[in-house]
């Protein structure tokens, strides 16, 4: 809670700006990544209603004459607009990663909920669940990716309802991966969670006739996922980078389109600095989105207690 | 005992593993009658509770409520529980909805009442129990006091023949307990049957039909208040009554 008093020192006030600054700085930094982000998408949709399709949204050359312009930066003028001229493939990338990362999530989710669920208060179904949970998270991610690729080749059996949609089929691959990988993962996160909702809960439901089932749902559950957001929201962030293993069954996502930019232009140094900072981007995204969930289903009374 | 008796216990026993925690316990109740169980802490006057409403199964005996074997292995347990109020030493909320939400949550997601029913009869209860200015704080914002008398309200939302109470009280600092004291002599008044495990002996001495006194899973001595208090046959009832006096 911001409390209405005045800093009272000078360090303090200090430091408070500091805070509010790095914040706003953070905030139009986020702001300016997604609107270059987003419009580069909407123009590519409609066809290049801004700039032809393929082009950067900032001409190249103007970049590069301005950053020139300005004393000490000359040096860099050359790579500000090559990173310019990229742009147009990161935004690419970038979608495919995050719809792949997103579309896997949550339906990763609707399978963990039932797995943990199943760990926690089942019988036979806990031992179905261990092994699955045990198996994916014992093996390798590209093992299960090359298995279902190449090994099944389920990108030739697509349903027709769903080809088409992304660039290649493959990417329908990569997404049922990463869905049952994750949700493997994402069981384990809240299974821990759901165990942490008091027995007494649990006695109350059924003591006012509701079943074990109903009880879980209506009383367990609302508790567990809240319970589970700081934890889940690591599976999140892992998720956003390990889609970049999508690359090693061709699925044309951020990764892979710069690494096919680097092997034309060998800048791989400059090429994978500028690919690692849209996948920060990217995770401080998701990690500060997900705080702002745990702070709007925070339970009053209860829970998310953040030093100020 | 005659067969009209409302709830009639008959020599249930129950073990936990090998240890046996309720030895042969019987006692009965009539329709509108309140029964206080006392006894020492392990006695089995919890399990004894929760074999009435079959939060714990009994292995062997009888539990008869208003002529239905309750220990029936066909019996429908939320059938039964529906019908039967429980309120818990530690209160046992549900920490993640308000007052009217606790309360709702039976008579909408048991007895099938519409949403705006469910919130009616909710706000209902908490006034009966003298919370109408508290419908929609969560538990963590209540008082202890507060919060149990929101148990209570929870468990007559479902309008039940029978109120199980383990320890209301024992949870509350002692300025907290008289406001949920008098929520159930309210009750008492109203005519609900209730079986109450309490060290408040002054409640029990004021409104119970009959005391039943547990020591290790036996019903060592069972009678109205003013035999149990005042001229206990068992050495055993006169030393835990003296034991819990100089407590008070
Ligand atoms: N779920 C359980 N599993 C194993 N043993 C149990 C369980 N519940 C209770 N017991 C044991 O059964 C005995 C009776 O317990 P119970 O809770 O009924 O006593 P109580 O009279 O309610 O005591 P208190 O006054 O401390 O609440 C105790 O020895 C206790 O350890
Ligand atoms: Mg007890």
């Amino acid at each position: 809670m911001a409390s209405a008093t005045r800093p009272a020192t000078v360090r303090e006030r200090v430091a408070d700006s500091d805070r509010s600054v790095g914040r706003l700085l953070l905030l139009s930094v986020g702001a300016l990544f997604w609107s270059w982000l987003v419009v580069s998408w909407v123009n590519r949709w409609l066809g290049g209603v801004l700039v032809p399709v393929g082009q950067p949204l900032l001409p190249p050359g103007a970049v590069e004459a301005t950053v020139a312009a300005v004393p000490g930066l000359a040096a860099y003028a050359a790579d500000a607009a090559f990173v310019v001229d990229l742009t147009p493939e990161l935004a690419r990338g970038t979608w495919l990663t995050v719809v792949i990362t997103a579309v896997s999530l949550v339906f990763g989710f609707f399978i963990a909920v039932p797995l943990a669920v199943s760990r926690v208060y089942g019988r036979f179904s806990a031992w179905l669940s261990l092994a699955y949970t045990e198996l994916l998270r014992g093996t390798p991610l590209l093992a299960q990716l090359f298995v279902l690729y190449y090994g099944l080749n389920l990108a030739s059996y697509v349903p027709g309802a769903f080809s088409g949609v992304f660039v290649r089929d493959v990417v329908w691959v990569a997404i049922l991966g990463f869905t049952l990988n994750g949700a493997a993962y994402q069981a384990e996160y809240i299974r821990g969670a759901l165990e942490s909702v008091e027995e007494g809960q649990i006695t109350a439901g059924r003591a006012i006739g509701l079943s074990k089932l109903e009880t879980i749902y209506h009383v367990v559950l609302p508790q567990g996922l809240r319970y589970a957001i700081p934890s889940w929201t690591n599976e999140f962030v892992y998720l956003i980078k390990y889609s970049s293993l999508a690359a090693f069954i061709t699925v044309p996502e951020l990764y892979y389109r710069a690494d096919q930019v680097a092997s034309e232009t060998f800048r791989y140094t400059l090429i994978f600095v500028v690919t690692g900072v849209t996948y920060l981007a990217l995770v401080l995204t998701a990690s500060k989105l997900m705080e702002r969930v745990e702070e709007r289903v925070a339970i009053p009374g209860l829970g998310v207690e953040r030093e100020e | 005992m005659s067969d009209d008796d409302f709830l009639r216990v008959t020599d249930v026993s129950k073990w936990y593993g090998d240890e046996q925690v309720l030895n042969e316990v019987s006692f009965e109740m009539n329709r509108g009658d309140v029964t206080v169980l006392i006894g020492p802490s392990g006695s089995g006057k919890s399990t004894m509770l929760r074999c009435v409403n079959r939060l714990a199964e009994a292995q062997e005996g009888s539990i008869r409520l208003d002529g239905e074997e309750v220990l029936s292995p066909d019996l429908d347990v939320n059938a039964l529980r529906r019908e039967v109020g429980m309120v818990f030493q530690g209160f046992n909320l549900f920490a993640h909805l308000t007052a009217v939400g606790n309360v709702a949550l039976g008579p909408r997601r048991v007895l099938g009442l519409s949403e705006a029913e469910a919130r009616d009869r909710a706000e209902a209860q908490l006034e009966r129990v003298g919370l109408g200015e508290q419908f929609d704080s969560y538990p963590a914002e209540l008082s202890g006091g507060q919060q149990q008398r929101v148990g209570i309200a929870r468990a007559l939302a479902m309008q039940p023949k029978l109120m199980l109470f383990d320890e209301p009280t024992s949870a509350l600092d002692p300025e907290l307990i008289g406001e949920v004291l008098e929520v159930m002599h309210g009750l008492v008044d109203e005519g609900m049957t209730m079986l109450v495990v309490t060290h408040e002996m002054s409640f029990a001495r004021e409104v119970a039909d009959e005391i039943v006194f547990l020591d290790d899973g036996h019903v060592i001595e069972r009678g109205p208040p003013e035999q149990l208090f005042e001229n206990p046959e068992e050495d055993r009832t006169g030393r835990f009554l003296e034991r819990i006096a100089s407590h008070d």
